[in-house]
């Protein structure tokens, strides 16, 4: 999985040059990248709720299959998705979340407040999910 | 107590008296306070981690509770800092120009009021480009974003900064049709056709009768925006265009007088963005990795990079929108043009509509990924951008770079440059990404940054955008008839704000009752 991810990164950076991200040509007779995954937001899950569904909606932006947080993840560790991690515990999502960690910023309690994060740490916790990406 | 940030003629008592009016109105869950809540709302990419501290943040969730803020706010004296996202980093994010100010987080007001006939939307400040694309998508709606290379803001905050796209919708200012405006003395005023009550025109038609005022909110304090209408661009038949990557420093300027001629007659309706090697490369790999010098990348280094991603020296992407019919007469206009001043590579792209779609800017998908640069130098990351406002002249541009290039080397900062075209000019980004965690590096970037303001000064050349840190350096660059326009915010800022609460010090505007803090 590793390996797919990092391909992915570095292919949607390749186009980045150009600004505006991966623009990966899908002509026939070109070959060229494979496209890139389409972003990960409640419309592609219409079924979910509680913390999957504020997952999707606060942090899967970041930590979807072609996010910030995923490509640097995948820098360090061979599980870069959250949602396919079985070694989350609930404290480490709040701390990560209000704390900031590496490259990601804090989040403010006005963006997400306790009681949501606490759903999304916990949906995080019980994890891994056999959810489409 | 005594480490709090507080405002000019404040003291810890006098903040809690505040505090407690805000949750009588708002309720607790909704005022924000603590230690931690501070350090939540600072600046992420901060290069000096000392300033602009808030004292607290609130977060209203109506057009009445905005206004019942601003009512406090006005009575205790005390500034607020409007957000609606926070996510423009790179340019102070969460925080505010003065220490001690309130930030009024607007992320939580999230409606979306959607045309689907016309292609308009109405959005509140908390609505981000991830929101506003999941509306599209569960909606089916034929309407693409124009999205900048972080998407996770707010769409609101982005036209109101004067970001930008990569489609022919990009400069998204431009399509701001129609404002709801809190002023800062509480009062709400509707802008364009929202003057008319009920009229159903209100974003179809920007100017409305007399004076229109729609700019004046843009970089601006002096109101808080509550809901902006957006034209969306109708999902084309057809894109094509082609990425093409030419292999020396010097090619910048046969590209910017081939590509500008082609931008000022429309026949590319989208802003190209000319980017050098390392703005691809910092999302791909990490400094480490190639070499463990200090001091600015070496060309053997530089052309081993490129060498295993196969990047030019620089890279531009172009895309035409619209029928294919005119599509496939505009892109033989191009690869000409193109191909008549030697490229390294010319890469093709064609898509109609129901095949497989590209995710990437040139279809307005909202994406993230290109913040991975700030990893580039490894430890906690982050950046900052010098972006002057060149002449879309190729000569010029090349001096610009050579002259901003040589003083990266001088400098010891890996150079990484772009050139985005508007429809008469460039704007010139230069990243300063960063490493904070090595003191050392970040001693540089503030003298650094300085330096350049002063080299863009001598040739006329003034930021389209800054950060928190040079906001009012910036303002005095603009500095025609003894700094006359700066003289003219501030009267109009004082008429409005007399009390000034709202945001001082946003682009060099300064109330006269804070008017001491400027440059601090």
């Amino acid at each position: 999985m590793r390996k797919i991810l990092i391909l992915s990164a570095a292919l949607l950076a390749l186009s980045a040059c150009s600004k505006g991200g991966g623009d990966a040509p899908q002509g026939e007779s070109q070959g060229g990248p494979p496209p890139m995954p389409k972003p990960l937001t409640v419309a592609s899950r219409p079924n979910a709720t509680g913390g999957e569904k504020l997952y999707l909606e606060k942090c899967a932006m970041c930590h979807g299959p072609n996010g910030m947080g995923t490509g640097l993840i995948a820098r360090r560790s061979d599980v870069p998705l959250l949602e396919k991690r079985d070694d989350i515990t609930p404290d480490f999502v709040i701390q990560a979340a209000r704390m900031g960690i590496g490259n990601m910023p804090a989040i403010p309690r006005g963006e997400v407040s306790d009681a949501q994060l606490k759903e999304i740490a916990d949906y995080l916790a019980a994890g891994p999910h056999e959810t489409p990406q | 107590m005594a480490d709090i940030p507080l405002p000019p003629g404040f003291d810890a008592q006098k903040i809690a008296q505040a505090q407690r009016a805000f949750e009588s109105v708002l309720g607790a869950s909704k005022v924000f306070f603590d230690e931690l809540d501070r350090d939540t709302y600072k600046d992420k990419f901060a290069v000096n981690d000392a300033v602009h501290h808030p004292v607290g943040a609130v977060a209203p969730t109506s057009v009445e509770e905005v206004q019942a803020v601003v009512k406090i706010a006005n009575q205790y004296l005390l500034p607020l800092w409007p957000i609606s996202r926070g996510k423009n980093l790179g340019y102070g994010g969460t925080a505010p120009v003065l220490a001690g100010s309130v930030v009024l987080d607007l992320s939580g007001m999230k409606k979306i009021e959607f045309d689907e006939q016309m292609g308009t939307v109405i959005v509140e400040p908390g609505v981000g480009f991830y929101d506003l694309y999941d509306y599209i998508q569960a909606n089916k709606l034929p309407f693409w974003l124009s999205t900048p290379g972080n998407s996770w803001g707010s769409v609101m905050g982005n036209a109101l900064d004067r970001g930008v796209g990569y489609t022919p919708y990009g400069e998204n200012t431009k399509n701001i049709c129609g404002l709801e405006v809190v002023l800062p003395d509480g009062d709400l005023v509707r802008t364009g056709m929202g003057a008319f009550a009920n009229a159903p025109t209100w974003q179809a038609y920007p100017f409305g009768f007399g004076p229109g005022w729609d700019q004046m909110f843009v970089q601006s304090n002096f109101g808080i925006v509550t809901k902006m209408g957006l034209w969306l661009m109708p999902e084309p038949e057809s894109l094509m265009g082609m990425d093409v990557e030419f292999d020396k420093p010097e090619d910048l300027k046969a590209m910017v007088d081939t590509i500008g001629p082609l931008r000022r007659e429309r026949v590319l309706t989208q802003s190209p963005s000319i980017g050098n090697w390392l703005r691809a490369a910092a999302v791909l790999t990490t400094r480490g990795e190639w070499t463990d010098k200090p001091g600015a990348l070496g060309d053997d280094v530089i052309d081993a990079i490129r060498k295993k991603f196969h990047i030019g020296w620089w890279g531009v992407s172009l895309r035409l929108y619209g029928r294919e019919e005119v599509n496939k007469a505009a892109y033989k206009v191009l690869e000409r043009a193109m191909n008549d001043i030697k490229p390294m590579s010319i890469k093709p792209t064609t898509w109609v509509k129901g095949q497989p779609l590209e995710y990437s800017g040139w279809t307005g998908t909202p994406m993230t990924f290109p913040m991975q640069n700030v990893n580039w130098y490894g430890g906690r990351g982050g950046h900052i951008g010098f972006s002057p406002v060149i002449p879309q002249d190729g000569t010029k541009a090349l001096e610009q770079f050579r002259r901003t290039y040589a003083r990266y080397k001088e400098w010891g900062v890996d150079y990484q440059g772009s050139f985005a075209f508007g429809e008469r000019h460039l704007t010139n980004v230069n990243a300063m990404i960063f490493n904070k965690d090595d003191p050392e590096m970040m001693k540089k970037v503030d003298p650094f940054f300085r330096t350049l303001v002063k080299d863009a000064e001598k040739q006329g050349y003034g930021e389209y955008r800054t950060h928190l840190d040079y906001m009012d350096l910036v303002a005095q660059t603009y500095n025609f008839n003894n700094n006359a326009l700066r003289r003219l915010n501030e009267r109009v800022k004082d008429a409005l704000d007399p009390n000034g609460i709202l945001a001082p010090g946003k682009s060099g505007i300064w109330p006269k009752r804070l008017a001491g803090e400027r440059g601090r």
